[in-house]
């Protein structure tokens, strides 16, 4: 569908939205804890999941420390929409689709750097960090045609915004504000990401690998599912430590899951946890230093919660785990597929000998050769092909742990339930994804979670 | 590509060169056979297992398509090599059992005299190809930069560096070493 004859050309043009799958509330029975198998299998759904979730939503792009300079750039997805980050003069940043508008063709195949321009291989279309078309190769051909170069610039992105050095962009003009957006999960991003006044810092580059797998699998086991780490992660955690995972589910009373539109953490407040699974002894010392400034300025529950056992997901597909200090988007690549995408973070303030450490520690655990993340991958690639039988694909699946588990008598932010051996933040989840699939815009999306803290804060 | 070696290329005799292609033809097998620990054996007190990963950059980009201090597959010492290898043995390493069936082929060995009397520059290529239960099949293809000391009538590996072509891994996971 082209622009109407004699409109101004639309920067970022949208099709209508298309009808809604039929019965999607038919999908799952949160309160039952039921769930159908369709949403990690259908080709319907996934292509719904690009408009409705994945073109709508915000969507982690890249960490302030990435791109310092004027130019610098990061290459990366929106859903499978390929996207420039871009730093401008002026110091802020804007984000357009990879591709020339003249013939589609990629503008940057370089996955970061520096640039002064993006120019087009096909017919030499040079385009300035700022995205305007600034000229051509036989660029006299263009101006007998009478074309508009001021018409023809990179699409840009919706919005761009950033919270505490992470960078988020929406492909929806009308999606609410980032603030809005992440909602309370703002209070709890805090104690990583704003628990040193120098603030976060990504470090090592991107490593990046394929899981045919459902992106959901991975997201939802980020969000809420510290479960399956004392099964599945029994030999990585003897490798690391020499000795099992720490049974969290005899300790509920010290550990939550909160959630707030869909985002999730569930932690306990062990302070080091997850980072002892790195077995470097100075980055424990180092957090334990850490933790009373933390106290200070945070308050006790989330100076403990700096490297404790814990794993956040932000709606719909990137995740990190505090202590462990990894930070990863799967992106999807069709409902059987995700393109992960991992970084390490560290307080930008911390020694250099402690981001090594932090480094070495990703690679270690959290990485295609990582001792965890080796088990993972399996356990999300058979969970999702599993579907491909016909009947299989019929049978309905379980996510019922933690019913009446809220505690209502909190002054914490988000919805709060006892205990992180819990499947309340998966329900909130895919709560989320529902109403997200449901809504034909975002002022249909149902504002369900009630934010304690205010927007602009 | 950065990191290359700035020694002159000073040929060894066919019997160090018989030897050497002896060593890794050896320790392929090794891994084929998931000989863990007589691997982990081969390695010298101070190994440095690197396995950057790639990053597509500019030609004129001054950083390059990896460095140490950016990402990596591997960037080992012998306790980061003997915790791998723990995690490989342990009966819950649910991802290895039943067990994946390895095959490392290596080709195109070159022998150089070292910076060190008793060290040698060994250059290699390679093709790893991983099948797990019924149809994960992973290939990978590369090349590698050891330097080897001698001991005894065999060699310790001291340093290995191993470049792949791909810079997405395109599999799930890396269960072995190259």
């Amino acid at each position: 569908m082209c622009n109407t004859q004699g409109d101004t050309p639309i920067r970022l043009k949208r099709r209508p939205i298309a009808q809604s799958i039929e019965n999607l509330d038919q999908l799952m029975n949160l309160e039952k804890g039921r769930m159908s198998r369709d949403l990690f299998w259908d080709r319907d759904i996934y292509e719904q999941e690009l408009e409705r979730i994945f073109a709508r939503c915000w969507l982690f792009v890249g960490h302030e420390s990435q791109i310092p300079k004027a130019g610098d750039y990061v290459s990366t997805y929106l859903g499978e929409d390929n996207v420039l980050i871009v730093r401008q003069k002026d110091g802020s940043v804007k984000g357009f689709l990879n591709t020339c508008p003249h013939r589609g063709n990629k503008v940057c195949f370089a996955d970061l750097g520096n640039a002064r321009q993006f120019v087009c291989n096909y017919h030499g279309w040079a385009f300035g960090i700022d995205g305007a078309l600034k000229g051509m190769h036989a660029s006299e051909t263009y101006e007998a045609a009478g074309m508009d170069k001021s018409e023809h610039g990179l699409h840009p992105v919706a919005h761009v915004d950033s919270y505490r050095g992470l960078i988020f962009a929406t492909l929806d003009p009308e999606a609410p504000s980032l603030a809005e957006y992440l909602g309370d999960m703002r209070y709890y991003l805090d104690a990583v990401f704003n628990m040193d006044e120098g603030g976060t810092e990504f470090i090592g580059g991107c490593v990046k690998s394929v899981i045919q797998c459902n992106w959901k699998y991975a997201s939802e086991n980020f969000v809420g599912d510290i479960l399956h780490a004392g099964w599945t992660h029994d030999s990585g955690a003897k490798a690391m430590v020499g000795g099992p995972v720490a049974e969290v589910h005899k300790t509920p009373e010290q550990s939550y899951h909160v959630n707030f539109n869909g985002h999730g953490w569930e932690f306990n407040q062990d302070i080091v946890g997850n980072c002892a699974t790195l077995g470097e002894k100075d980055l424990l010392k180092y957090l334990y230093v850490l933790q009373p400034k933390v106290a200070e300025r945070l308050g006790e529950l989330r100076s403990k919660m700096i490297g404790a056992i814990s794993s956040c997901t932000l709606f719909p597909n990137t995740s990190f785990l505090p202590g462990q200090n990894t930070f990863r988007t799967w992106h999807p690549r069709g409902p059987g597929q995700i393109e992960l995408h991992t970084w390490t973070f560290v307080n930008k303030s911390a020694p250099q000998e402690i981001k090594d450490k932090w480094r070495k520690g990703t690679m270690m655990t959290f990485s295609p050769s990582g001792v965890f993340e080796m088990d993972d991958g399996e356990n999300w690639e058979y969970s999702t092909r599993s579907n491909a039988g016909f009947v299989t694909r019929q049978q309905d699946l379980y996510l019922g742990l933690g019913h009446d588990t809220r505690v209502e008598d909190t002054d914490l932010p988000g919805n709060v339930f006892q205990g992180q051996i819990n499947e309340a933040n998966q329900r909130a989840f895919y709560q989320r994804w529902l109403d997200l699939m449901k809504a034909d815009s975002w002022k249909t999306v149902p504002q369900r979670d009630v934010p304690k803290m205010k927007e602009g804060v | 590509m950065n990191a290359k070696t700035a020694l002159p290329e000073i040929g060894v005799d066919a019997e160090t060169q018989r030897r050497v292609e002896q060593f890794l033809y050896r320790e392929a097998r090794l891994l084929d056979n998931e000989r863990w620990d007589d691997w982990l054996a081969l390695m010298a007190e101070d190994i440095h297992y690197w396995m950057p990963t790639m990053e597509n950059r500019r030609r004129a980009d001054k950083n390059g398509t990896y460095a140490v201090d950016r990402g990596a597959l591997y960037n080992d010492n012998l306790l980061d090599l003997t915790r791998r290898v723990t995690r490989f043995k342990q009966p819950t390493a649910w991802a290895e059992d039943p067990a994946t069936r390895h095959a490392h082929v290596v080709a195109g060995i070159e022998v150089y005299q070292g910076e060190a009397p008793g060290e040698f520059i060994v250059h290699s290529t390679f093709v790893n190809y991983r099948s797990r239960v019924e149809k994960d099949n992973d290939l990978l293809v590369g090349r590698r930069e050891d330097v080897l000391r001698a001991e005894g009538d065999s060699f310790r590996l001291a340093r290995r560096k191993i470049i792949i072509t791909q810079s997405v891994l395109m599999a799930k996971n890396l269960n072995t070493f190259l």
